[in-house]
């Protein structure tokens, strides 16, 4: 073979598999978007207990920020630990490892956990707040991951310049480093927003119910939810899946939404951090 | 009069042993230049007058520094007190990803110094003090990486004179720069020098000649000579010194 035939099939293999997942892309796309007839802005605004979508919607959306709102502050001051302060030893890779294992964990097992701790032993009920506790585990892992990357990727120059002026080392990191990483802090809770956004089975044991008289008035309450609905749509009604395809649209404009605004402050700070060309 | 003085100082990271009993007495209000071929310890001998090695772990260090008459290893030193005192310029200019004027605000911000109208004066009164203000004047609110290389380090040595130091340590501040830039500091630090003790670390063996009042050569951690500059680069006691000097090695 010559050389420009082995480049030719070299490039076509490496084509194959990209325009294979450009298919599925589109083919999801297609099926979603033939759930788009179902939808109007009435829909969206009308109660559940009317056929709208209005309590599933915001209780999804309630679903994640709470749980940004725990994972977020806990995951990012983890990640300052453990860039920062934890001394390199066994101890801290065991942490760094169980960091790890909490991100493989299948969800399911995640949802028992949260119902076996945080519904039935704290007592919190089939409620959000129990919801918020599970999904924040699963956020957990993304935000420090995510955090730490950007901790790692500031340059040690602007805390030793700090320190230099005679701060203590956590103003050091207070007023540099954390600014500093602040656009890519916000993106990593924002990505754990997005990959909890869709999830059922944490939620299914914890918070969520099938139809609520209104939005819950507070965190010990139970909610609505998009991909719960879905689910028990499906499994338990037995309704036909094209009819949950527009449920489904929504589910997927909202952690679409949530990916764009990750997007937008990248860019935007990027141009504002010049030490990163 | 010694600003600054060190007695039988040795230095380790781990087991390698960088500084070995280093006796140095630094005179106030001059420019003392410590040179030698690199990883010689000249950076780390500076580090250990503001204690800035602290921060590295495994560093372990006997003997005295006194800065002031004041032994600055001695319990109950306020490590942060002793670094405003004591200020530091870096090899790479290292401004805050912020403006102009916060960068020279920062440090009197974070001390309390002063807030509001008196700030405006201590941020002005820096960057004049490292002729930089007329550059810089009409566009203070603009990023500090705007700024040119040797702008920015003189932004740097501005940033360390806002806090008020009597001691300014340079880590090889030009070794970034281009020839333009380096000979605008080296003014600057003689300027620099009427008002403060400055501590040059540099392997550029002319610029030690230029700027410098007093010289130190140092080699594999060890002080082999120190005295003025004038007499180091013309008349060097040691041989080693010599062969530094005449570029036999380095």
């Amino acid at each position: 073979m010559t050389e420009t035939t082995k480049e030719r099939v070299v490039f076509f293999a490496l084509g194959v598999p990209m325009v294979m997942c450009l298919i599925v892309f589109f083919w999801i796309l297609a099926i979603l978007s033939s759930g788009a007839g179902t939808l109007n802005l009435e829909i969206l605004t009308t109660s559940a207990l009317q056929g709208g979508l209005f309590e599933m919607i915001v209780g999804t959306i309630y679903l994640l920020l709470g749980a940004a709102g725990i994972a977020g502050p806990i995951g990012i001051l983890a990640a300052v630990y453990l860039v920062e302060y934890a001394p390199s030893g066994k101890f801290t890779r065991v942490i760094d490892q169980a960091i790890n294992n909490l991100a493989g964990v299948p969800s399911i097992v995640i949802g028992l956990f949260g119902f076996v701790f945080f519904t039935t032993q704290l007592g919190l009920g089939r409620s959000l707040a129990a919801g918020w506790l599970t999904l924040s585990l699963m956020m957990l892992p993304i935000v420090i991951r995510g955090t730490e990357e950007a901790l790692k990727l500031v340059p040690p120059d602007f805390q030793e310049a700090s320190l230099a002026l005679g701060t203590t080392k956590w103003r050091a990191i207070t007023e540099t480093t954390l600014p500093a990483a602040a656009p890519g802090i916000v993106t990593s809770v924002i990505l754990g927003i997005a990959r909890v956004a869709g999830e059922t089975a944490a939620i299914l044991f914890t918070s969520c119910v099938l139809i609520t008289r209104g939005l819950p008035k507070s965190p010990f309450e139970p909610v609505m939810a998009l991909a719960y609905n879905m689910f028990v749509r499906i499994v338990a009604i037995g309704d036909p899946a094209e009819s949950v395809f527009g449920i489904a649209l929504v589910l997927f404009l909202i952690v679409a939404v949530f990916a764009i605004i990750a997007i937008i402050i990248r860019t935007y700070y990027r141009r504002r951090q010049p030490w990163l060309r | 009069m010694a600003k600054v003085e060190t007695k039988n100082l040795n230095l380790w990271f781990k087991d390698n042993h960088v500084l070995k009993d280093i006796n140095l007495t630094i005179k106030e209000n001059a420019v003392t230049a410590v040179m030698g071929p690199s990883g010689c310890g000249k950076s780390t001998l500076i580090r250990a007058m503001n204690r800035m090695n602290d921060v590295i772990s495994g560093c372990r260090v006997t003997g005295e520094v006194y800065v002031d008459g004041k032994n600055v290893y001695e319990d109950g030193t306020n490590v942060y007190d002793l670094r405003r005192k004591v200020g530091m310029v870096f090899q790479r200019p290292n401004p805050f990803p912020k403006s102009i004027y916060e960068n020279v605000a920062f440090g009197p911000k974070i001390h309390k110094i002063a807030s509001g109208k008196k700030l405006d004066e201590i941020v002005e009164k820096s960057l004049r003090g490292a002729a930089l203000w007329d550059e810089v004047k009409d566009r203070l609110n603009d990023s500090a990486f705007s700024l040119s290389g040797g702008q920015q380090q003189r932004l740097c040595i501005a940033r360390a004179l806002a806090v008020e130091p009597e001691v300014i340590l340079m880590d090889e501040p030009c070794s970034a720069l281009d020839p333009a830039s380096t000979a605008r500091i080296e003014v600057l630090i003689r300027e620099l020098s009427k008002k403060y003790t400055v501590i040059i670390v540099t392997h550029n063996l002319q610029q030690a000649a230029r700027v410098s009042d007093f010289t130190a050569f140092l080699y594999v951690g060890e002080l082999i000579e120190y005295g003025d500059t004038e007499k180091v680069f013309e008349d060097p006691k040691s041989e080693l010194t010599e062969k530094y000097i005449t570029g036999k090695f380095g």
